[in-house]
């Protein structure tokens, strides 16, 4: 197997820049547990010392991670913070972040699209919203993406970059929008939020068998909130089918960037791969791959130095040359499961990082990743 | 025994090697993927893990692996004939309310795979059933579905069944959960939340804990090159020793960080630690997958 040459961040440098400098939205997406989060800290960081206003909307960090941001103790915090000492102070870039609180964009959501006060309150008082807000299936998904759009709205903002929830099929968010409209033409919705007396006489056995179903499952007393919830979303429904199409169209638009974040471990490839194959596939904007946890290429050993080295095995001296040979041979392998993956990438730029020594979960930490992304 | 960890941290393939370390044993495992995630299976000598079980490996000495998915909505169907709602109406049923009632209703469709579970541990199916969780984010919900509904539902059969799950998850003699990690500061962070949580109010009792993906613990690399040539009476050239040391001050600072994350989560938690071996690829094959079961039981 040929060794790579070292230095492979002479791939295209300027590139991620100029999608941190051209767009007003981000988002990262990719398989959980390959740094996500902190890469779209990172990328929050770069923008913000090159001059751009720019809120990081986080959805699950890890603790150290969330207090470097100067998030409160993992507890979601729905209005953006400013994080200090990011910037220089001859630069006018900013840097905030907020982590996602689907329960109250979901309420944001409503009111705004309600008629009236009465209107949302019927729909926020109910008990089935109350319970459903946050655990909708898929609702964090749509609403990290509603959050992204309410953010992009306010024209507060030079750039919002929204780091994406850990789902099994990160492809979830792309359709969460489509999936919230189709949810409202389901045939048993359409059929409950009719007016009362039509309703008296149903005959449509999908909605009779839905509420026999809840009532013989649940019990008789939730479904009459049930009902009722669905009647009183019917009132702000054509508002939420109108934005989750003004969502879907700002996910495809020219001023958004998706970058895929992905380790080179086997699993995690395969599922960016899937990832990368699906924004495609639905004209999604890629703006970029970036592959982390690499292991590190050691300097190879020349053929002199291992026909000197050759038989030792045991002593301190074995037990180097043995790690020497199985980093080398995992470095080249991991380099191998990458050759498809940056096919897959096409035009966009690609950044490999290194496994770090340590976990970044400060500001510096932060600003040293930046800079070997931009 | 269920098994969770948060993701990246090779979970379900700790959970793979501990069906196949059970079957090495004389088991009859059942191996459940929560998350559809259907990898498992080539790599437990089978085919890709379905919603109808399959035996993917048979040992020598009786032991065998079997596996599936359950996906929320067959539970459903399964449920409803379980009441005794039969043929048709169950299919019109399952099929057209299911996303309805699954959103009315927060945490349903985790409890009726729960659910599920807890028929097929109640009619003796195997001799162990292995869940493979969602990833932690998602697997204390996962595990909690079942006392979180009764904060909406207040009769019903739902209700009854939830408290047959929690009952299930909080007897020890019935259910344990394995939870994994890697020897990294925030995934160990992690594994203590989510022990903390489990054990908490959940009340499941806690196996020891795994940690996935250590590095061997190589005493040489605490030495320079020049140093370790030494005792061979060797002279190292320069290239040589540039080219050991590169790989060895990666090595050292790996060994480092591991020492240091596992004392931490001996100092937060009293039960046992196993290490697994980190193996050097980035994909598991099946002896990798049986040098992981012959860590976490050595074979005979």
């Amino acid at each position: 197997m040929s060794r790579e040459k070292q230095g492979e961040a002479e791939r295209p440098i300027a590139s991620l820049e100029a999608v941190i400098r051209s767009s007003e939205l981000i988002l990262t997406c990719g398989p959980g547990g390959v740094g996500k989060t902190t890469t779209a800290a990172a990328l929050g960081v770069a923008a913000a010392r090159i001059g751009r206003k720019t809120v990081v909307v986080t959805v699950d960090p890890a603790r150290r991670l969330a207090d470097a941001l100067g998030l409160d103790d993992g507890v979601a915090s729905d209005e953006p913070h400013q994080v200090m000492g990011v910037t220089k102070r001859t630069t006018d870039g900013e840097l905030w972040a907020l982590m996602l609180d689907a329960e109250q964009t979901f309420d944001r959501l409503v009111r705004e699209q309600s008629g009236s006060r009465k209107q949302a309150e019927a729909v926020l008082d109910n008990p089935v919203y109350q319970a459903i807000s946050g655990s909708l299936s898929g609702a964090q998904e749509y609403m990290a993406v509603e959050r992204l759009h309410q953010l992009h709205v306010s024209g507060d903002w030079d750039l919002v970059i929204v780091d994406t929830p850990p789902s099994r099929h990160a492809i979830d968010l792309l359709e969460a929008p489509d999936r919230l409209v189709g949810f409202l033409s389901h045939p048993v919705y359409r059929t409950l939020t009719v007016g009362q007396r039509t309703f008296a006489k149903i005959t449509d056995a999908a909605s009779s068998m839905f509420l026999w179903a809840v009532k013989r499952l649940a019990g008789p007393q939730i479904v009459e909130d049930t009902v009722e919830f669905f009647r009183s979303l019917a009132n702000i429904e054509g508002g939420l089918r109108h934005r989750a199409r003004q969502v879907s169209e700002l996910l495809r638009g020219s001023e958004t960037a998706f970058v895929v974040v992905s380790s080179p471990r086997a699993e995690a490839v395969g599922e960016a791969e899937h990832l990368l194959d699906a924004i495609a596939d639905k004209k999604f904007p890629l703006g970029g791959l970036v592959v982390n946890l690499i292991h590190p290429m050691p300097e190879p050993l020349t053929d002199d130095d291992e026909a000197l080295l050759a038989g030792i095995d045991t002593g301190p001296l074995g037990d180097q040359l043995e790690w020497h040979r199985e980093l080398t041979s995992l470095a080249n392998a991991e380099r191998q499961e990458l050759v498809d993956l940056k096919r897959l990438a096409g035009e966009a730029p690609v950044i490999e990082l290194p496994l770090l020594n340590v976990d970044i979960h400060d500001v510096p930490g932060l600003v040293g990743l930046a800079e070997r992304l931009v | 025994m269920v098994v969770a960890g948060k993701g990246g941290v090779g979970s379900s393939t700790v959970a793979a090697a501990a069906a196949l370390a059970a079957a090495r044993e004389g088991a009859d495992v059942l191996f459940i993927s929560v998350d559809g995630r259907p990898g498992m299976g080539p790599l437990l000598g089978g085919s890709e893990i379905s919603d109808r079980e399959q035996t993917l490996q048979r040992v020598p000495g009786g032991g065998r692996v079997r596996a599936r998915t359950i996906p929320a909505d067959q539970a459903f169907g399964d449920y409803l004939e379980l009441k005794g709602v039969g043929g048709l109406l169950r299919r019109a049923a399952s099929a057209a309310s299911l996303p309805m009632i699954a959103a009315a209703t927060p945490g349903l469709e985790h409890l009726l795979v729960l659910g599920k579970i807890k028929e097929l541990e109640k009619e003796r199916n195997a001799d162990l059933i292995i869940v493979d969780a969602p990833p932690a984010g998602h697997a204390a919900p996962f595990l909690r579905s079942a006392s979180g509904l009764s904060d909406v539902v207040k009769s019903g059969p739902v209700l009854d069944q939830a408290s047959d799950v929690s009952e299930m998850l909080a007897d020890p003699t019935r259910c344990k959960a394995l939870l994994v990690a890697l020897p990294e500061e925030t995934p160990i962070t992690e594994v203590i939340e989510l022990a903390d949580d489990l054990g908490g109010d959940i009340g499941i009792e806690l196996l020891p804990f795994v940690v996935n993906a250590c590095w061997p613990d190589r005493t040489g690399l605490d030495k320079t090159p020049a140093m370790a040539a030494r005792s061979y009476k060797l002279k190292l050239s320069d290239s040589a020793k540039s080219a050991l040391e590169s790989a060895a001050a990666f090595g050292r600072s790996r060994l480092a960080q591991q020492r240091e994350q596992i004392e931490r989560l001996e100092k937060a938690r009293s039960e046992p630690i196993v290490m697994l071996p980190r193996l050097a690829t980035p994909r598991l094959g099946p002896d990798d997958l049986a040098a992981l079961a012959d860590a976490l039981i050595p074979s005979h």
